[in-house]
């Protein structure tokens, strides 16, 4: 299905005198999803955000707004507009004077600048605190006014630097669910930059990783979960256990892999010849284990193992498993299923198909 | 004010609250007493002086309310406390519209390099003041330059002396010696103002002009009531740069203060600070008035 793309980044490089802060990013962002771009500090992704808005200008490449280059347009002529990850609310103003500041820049009458602000501080459910000066609010609050301020303006794109960076853990969560209620009853496109990987799939339609200053991949949650392209998708969305090792033997299916004198069978991907190295990304809880070796199964890994460590977290136990050439895989077991005990000699098995190759 | 405050809600209190009180009493006994003996011992006994009968060269010790009549109601004082005001209320205007740009231009256009440059707007100041007080006769004085220049120029047939003996000298040169003191604090509160307040204005659609009149200018108002406690109210006192460069036009209360110390009569001059005293009370208050206490730290 081919979708309705409303911003698009064009082979966009981004230097700071010598360092490199983008290298070569494309990316297209459909009306009215929520993409959040993520990835940990330094990895480029508020650099990208400041050159949608326009506060950055690329060293090389493209911008397009609706088809149209916006690359040169400062952040006043864009129909973007930004919640900063200091806020950057006015703090001279009450909370009306900050929301109504773009509208009155823009020099529209007074009695539809009062009936947008109205409507926009309902929407965020502080209506009661409009004549309020904004320093004089808790943090949440604050928040909300630094998205009310933007989003009245109606902007096509609305991009969020880390907005809830400065919040505790219960109240992001909170806010989470508004801004998802926000994000669903206005229906504009959202960019929103987060390094906490919760919070991304949290919110997000669909996630972008960016490490090093680039975009590693973009895609639907699921997918980057299920298959991830690179070593750092895999390992920085939910945990994996990571093997890399070479490739010993090609089949037409399956590849197989020596890893530390042990063999391990995983899908094949292409653009795998014998002797290259690969990773194989393996999420824990798709590791079973078993007290018996369970009877020789079609398409499965199967290793003696003893578990060396367990970590009980709440609804799920995590085992770490000392396997024969010395390194642990981790395997995660609802905690109603886990009977085990550290020491105890026992079977890890996994399908086949459970194994994501990983060529990068 | 914070005392005030904390004190009534101590007192509401019952039994348990009364060590707290003690406590908070014996606690604060110490900074009380530093702070009498600094600053509110000298001032009570000048205003003791000031109750006592004028005499020469000692304090007679009989006292009297004849000075403050006499000084409260006597149209020149008046007058020369009407001058002093407009001498320096112009003086920091005029500071204030030289200093404002060159402080934003350190702390907005060129911030990476504005603590240095800060130096170089500091350095010229250090020089010693009367030698800059010189300096500016060699432009305003009778052989000047600005006197030479209209003469050249046909405009005035001799040289005039109100250049430098006037109240446009002293203003000139309070100016002089005041500017870092009003570039500094502008320079602080300016910096303070985190980046992403201008870009957020930017964003929201803001020009340079209206981000300054909306953003920059209100978030200046702690600048400003440091400049006015700073220099303002302090300058008031003046007096080596009138009765340098005064002349009849340029007289200030600190002038006369120090004639009649100079002439060793105490009780006058003790009142006449008063005089003054009360008037920067005065002025203390309305500002702050205006632009609230929290002005001063918060933004």
């Amino acid at each position: 299905m081919a979708r309705d793309v409303v911003l698009k980044v064009e082979n966009v490089w981004k230097y700071f005198g010598s360092v490199i802060a983008l290298k070569d990013i494309n990316l297209e962002v459909y009306r009215g999803e929520l993409l959040v771009l993520l990835g940990p500090s330094g990895s480029g992704k508020s650099t990208l955000l400041r050159i949608i808005a326009g506060l950055e200008k690329p060293t090389k490449g493209h911008v397009y707004m609706d088809g149209e280059d916006i690359t040169d347009l400062p952040p006043y002529r864009r129909d973007t507009s930004m919640v900063f990850q200091s806020l950057a609310l006015f703090p001279n103003m009450t909370v009306y004077d900050n929301v109504a500041y773009g509208l009155k820049i823009r020099k529209i009458p007074k009695d539809e600048i009062d009936r947008r602000v109205d409507e926009i501080l309902e929407l965020v459910k502080i209506k009661e605190l409009k004549d309020r000066k904004v320093t004089k609010l808790s943090g949440g609050q604050r928040q909300r006014v630094a998205i009310a301020r933007s989003l009245v303006l109606h902007p096509k794109v609305l991009l969020l630097d880390e907005p809830l960076g400065a919040l505790d853990l219960k109240l992001r969560k909170e806010l989470h669910v508004e801004l998802k209620r926000l994000h669903e009853e206005i229906g504009n496109t959202w960019i929103f930059v987060t390094h906490d990987q919760e919070e991304a799939l949290t919110l997000a339609d669909r996630i972008g990783i960016m490490n090093n200053g680039m975009l590693e991949q973009v895609g639907d949650k699921w997918d980057l979960y299920e298959k991830p392209a690179t070593r750092f998708v895999a390992e920085f969305i939910g945990e994996t256990n990571l093997i890399t090792g070479k490739v010993k033997e090609i089949y037409e299916k399956y590849i197989v892999i020596s890893w530390k004198n042990i063999n391990i069978i995983a899908p094949r991907v292409s653009g795998v010849d014998r002797g290259s190295e690969v990773a194989v990304s393996i999420r824990p809880e798709n590791i079973s284990i078993g007290s018996k070796p369970i009877t020789q199964r079609e398409g499965t890994n199967i290793y003696k193992g003893e578990i060396v460590d367990e970590i009980f977290k709440g609804s799920y136990v995590t085992y770490y498993v000392r396997l024969k050439n010395g390194e642990v895989i981790r395997a995660t077991v609802l905690s109603k299923d886990a009977e085990y005990d550290v020491e105890d000699q026992i079977y890890i098995y996994w399908d086949y198909d459970k194994g994501v190759t990983i060529t990068d | 004010m914070s005392e005030e405050k904390g004190l009534s809600q101590i007192t509401n209190n019952t039994t348990k609250n009364l060590i707290k009180l003690i406590r908070y009493v014996l606690g604060n006994i110490p900074g009380f007493i530093y702070i009498l003996i600094m600053f509110y011992v000298p001032i009570a006994i000048l205003f003791a002086i000031s109750l006592t009968k004028p005499s020469k060269y000692v304090v007679s010790w009989e006292f009297t309310i004849e000075n403050y009549v006499k000084v409260f109601t006597e149209a020149t004082y008046y007058r020369i406390l009407w001058n002093t005001f407009l001498i320096v209320a112009v003086a920091t205007i005029l500071l204030i519209i030289v200093a404002y740009p060159i402080a934003y231009y350190l702390a907005r256009v060129a911030p990476n390099i504005g603590d240095r440059l800060l130096l170089f707007t500091i350095i010229p100041v250090e020089i010693n003041y009367l030698i800059r007080i010189y300096a500016w006769r060699v432009i305003l004085g009778e052989n000047g330059f600005l006197n030479m220049l209209l003469i050249s120029l046909g405009i005035i047939q001799k040289p005039l002396t109100i250049f430098f003996y006037s109240w446009f000298a002293v203003v000139i040169v309070i100016i002089h010696e005041y500017l870092p003191y009003v570039v500094v604090p502008f320079y602080l509160n300016l910096r303070g103002i985190p980046r992403e307040i201008y870009e957020a204005a930017m964003d929201l659609g803001a020009s340079r002009l209206q981000i300054l009149k909306t953003i920059t200018l209100p978030l200046s108002k702690p600048g400003l009531l440091s400049v006015i406690f700073i220099v303002f109210i302090p300058t008031l006192g003046e007096f080596a740069i009138p009765s340098l460069v005064g002349g009849q036009t340029g007289l200030m209360l600190g002038n006369l203060i120090d004639r009649y110390l100079s002439q060793f009569n105490l009780a006058i001059g003790a009142t006449l600070s008063f005089f003054l005293l009360l008037f920067s009370i005065l002025v203390s208050i309305i500002m702050i008035r205006i632009f609230g206490y929290e002005a001063l730290y918060a933004r």
